[in-house]
């Protein structure tokens, strides 16, 4: 299998459906190889924008390109996209090999060549004794593997996965990320992935595009969207997050000067893009960027005074809820091993490199729209 | 069932029994009937014969009025088949107002009194010079056949998820292939079903087939009802007997067939 997929460009491709716009127009270029991940909550426009580029709907506007084809108008049987779905969507009167090789039998291809890719397949998905099962005979872990063989065997341009795991428990599906990271690195067939669960978006991808409001609102690798969120929606999706409310007083270069209510009066951050004086922005500080001192320990770094209410062991860290004064809660993490327990009064600090103040995203974007 | 009290279980099921010996021994009494040796029926038989069944089937009328029966009832049956899972699969596609304006239209002869549909039809059957044929009788009847294939399709149709279709296309399957591979596995319970109803809806159908039927092709419902009218002889009970073993044999056949194709589509 030297055939890997091939590239896909997406220009100003919009969907609507009446006055509700599922998707915005939207720019997207795949490289040939890539693991993308579309990564959102429900409603985002991720599955409209598989279905678009799987072929199953029609956009609005734009252009959708695989390798050189425009594929804009082409209908799905044409586009050879693999496609694995949320429910398998495993023909269920029909046997694991010919659900495997009903691509190839639709193809027309010569029964001794199909039979030795389905064979292949068997083999490359650990299926080999599966064969003649039916479908109900399959745990859902098998299924699935059924599915991406099924997806798989044709050799498609691009393989589109809409949420696969989302049947599987949590220990099965970690083990199914891992094989197909082992999957894709071993072939390195151009893949579309769509998923609401951060944690597996990490895990898998090359990049990751964070969608809402059907918009693209940040595309890059894992760590450049934990790092450097483009506002406060990316900063929430990825990771875990303490957002504060703050106004811009002045910004230069990558730098502001922010106010924010019950903290210091005002105090210097890094900037994110987009960033003008004068309009409110929202302040983003990692739970592991917080430092937690004791009142007794008598800092004089200047922390604000704040109470454990909350306190959560998970394994080698432990998680502070602190209240302010203000009556704003953080979530602040660390290594476990110290002795604060609940109601210990402290005081909350951050190290200056470590605060970025990021745009507001916004929540009414959405609803306007489907007023309209 | 079995928490119950044994007395209530009791006249719970002498209950059911009377309905069920309400519903069948009319029916049944025909076939005692059917083996009278005098010429007027009695029942019981004061003494049992089979002459009435040589009668039946040395007799030209009753014999050709049998296979005009089996030859409408397997033509009506046959375009009931083809349009009523063509209109199923298109009701399916459809949404909304549009769905239940149409399914009203398909369902309407279960509706519609038979007397007046087979007026309708008569009156547009004589501008056309299908009266009195074999094909016309088979169209009237299709028309009372078609809510059943259409139901009885329909409801298979729900098993199939939308995603199979989908899957199917995004591999590479045309809309036909879709059909045949996909579509077509999973309506075969519902096509079975709706065959068995529209035979036997043709077969044992009186009104319209009154009106449609000539001289020379009456079906064999249209020739018992004429016979009651000029002569009520046990032959008679031998053209109602054949019609109970036609209908039962349809039965075991469709219930042969159905749990295999349910397996399928499970």
């Amino acid at each position: 299998m030297t055939a890997s997929g091939l590239s896909l460009h997406i220009a100003g491709v919009s969907k609507r459906y009446g006055a509700f716009t599922a998707l915005e127009p939207t720019d997207l270029d795949v490289r040939a190889g890539e693991f993308l991940t579309l990564l959102g909550p429900s409603g985002s426009g991720k599955t409209t924008l598989l279905n678009l580029i799987a072929g199953y709907i029609e956009p609005n506007t734009g252009e959708i390109r695989i390798g050189d084809r425009d594929v804009t108008r082409l209908a799905a049987r044409h586009r050879n996209i693999g496609m694995v779905f949320q429910n398998y969507a495993l023909f269920p009167h029909m046997t694991v090999s010919e659900n495997i090789g009903y691509g190839l039998s639709v193809r027309g291809m010569p029964g001794a060549e199909s039979a030795r890719r389905i064979a292949e397949m068997l083999a490359l998905m650990q299926l080999g004794g599966f064969a003649d099962r039916s479908i109900q005979q399959l745990s859902g872990g098998q299924q699935q593997r059924v599915a991406l063989a099924r997806a798989l065997v044709i050799e498609p341009d691009l393989l589109l996965m809409d949420e696969p795991l989302s049947a599987l428990d949590k220990q099965l599906r970690r083990q199914v990320q891992l094989e197909l990271r082992r999957l894709h690195l071993k072939h390195g067939r151009t893949t579309i992935y769509v998923t609401h669960d951060q944690e597996e978006a990490l895990v898998l991808s090359d990049r990751i595009a964070v969608l809402d409001h059907g918009r693209i609102q940040q595309l890059g690798r894992a760590d450049d969207l934990y790092n450097n969120p483009i506002n406060s929606f990316v900063a929430g999706f990825i990771g875990e997050s303490n957002l504060i409310p703050v106004t811009v007083k002045s910004v230069s270069g990558s730098q502001a000067v922010v106010e924010a209510e019950g903290l210091r009066k005002s105090f210097t951050v890094e900037a994110g893009p987009g960033i003008e004086a004068g309009g409110d922005a929202e302040l983003l500080i990692r739970p592991e960027h917080l430092q937690v001192t004791g009142e007794v320990e008598k800092d004089e770094r200047c922390g604000i005074p704040a109470e454990i209410v909350e306190t959560a062991y998970l394994g080698e860290l432990i998680q502070f809820t602190l209240l302010l004064q203000s009556g704003r809660t953080l979530t602040a993490r660390e290594v476990a091993g110290r002795s604060l327990g609940l109601g210990a009064k402290v005081r909350v600090s951050w190290e200056p490199g470590r605060a970025r103040v990021v745009v507001k995203s916004s929540t009414r974007e959405k609803e306007n729209k489907s007023n309209a | 069932m079995s928490r119950l009290p044994l007395s209530l279980r009791i006249s719970a099921n002498g209950a059911c029994s009377l309905v069920l010996a309400f519903l069948v021994l009319p029916i049944l009494s025909v076939v005692p009937v059917s083996f009278n040796r005098s010429s007027f029926i009695y029942l019981p038989p004061k003494a049992y014969s089979d002459v009435w069944y040589g009668r039946f089937f040395a007799d030209t009328e009753w014999r050709s009025s049998l296979v005009h029966s089996i030859e409408v009832a397997l033509l009506a049956t046959a375009m009931a088949l083809v349009l009523g899972t063509l209109a199923a699969i298109g009701l399916r596609r459809v949404g909304g107002r549009l769905r239940a304006g149409l399914a009203a239209l398909f369902l309407a002869p279960m509706i519609v009194p038979v007397i007046v549909t087979a007026v309708a039809f008569y009156r547009s059957a004589l501008d056309v010079g299908l009266n009195g044929t074999i094909i016309g009788m088979s169209l009237g009847h299709l028309l009372l056949a078609l809510p059943f294939v259409v139901i009885n399709v329909g409801i298979s149709l729900r098993t199939i998820d939308p995603n199979w279709i989908r899957a199917a296309e995004g591999l590479g399957a045309g809309p036909w292939t879709i059909f045949r591979t996909v579509t077509l596995p999973h309506a075969v319970p519902g096509i079975v079903g709706g065959a068995v109803f529209s035979f036997v809806t043709s077969f044992d159908e009186v009104v319209i087939a009154v009106f449609m039927a000539a001289y020379g092709n009456k079906t064999l419902p249209v020739k018992i009802w004429e016979s009651i009218r000029l002569e009520f002889t046990p032959v008679v009970a031998v053209a109602a007997t054949m019609m109970i073993l036609v209908a039962i044999a349809l039965y075991a056949c469709a219930q042969a067939i159905t749990p295999k194709a349910r397996e399928g589509s499970r």
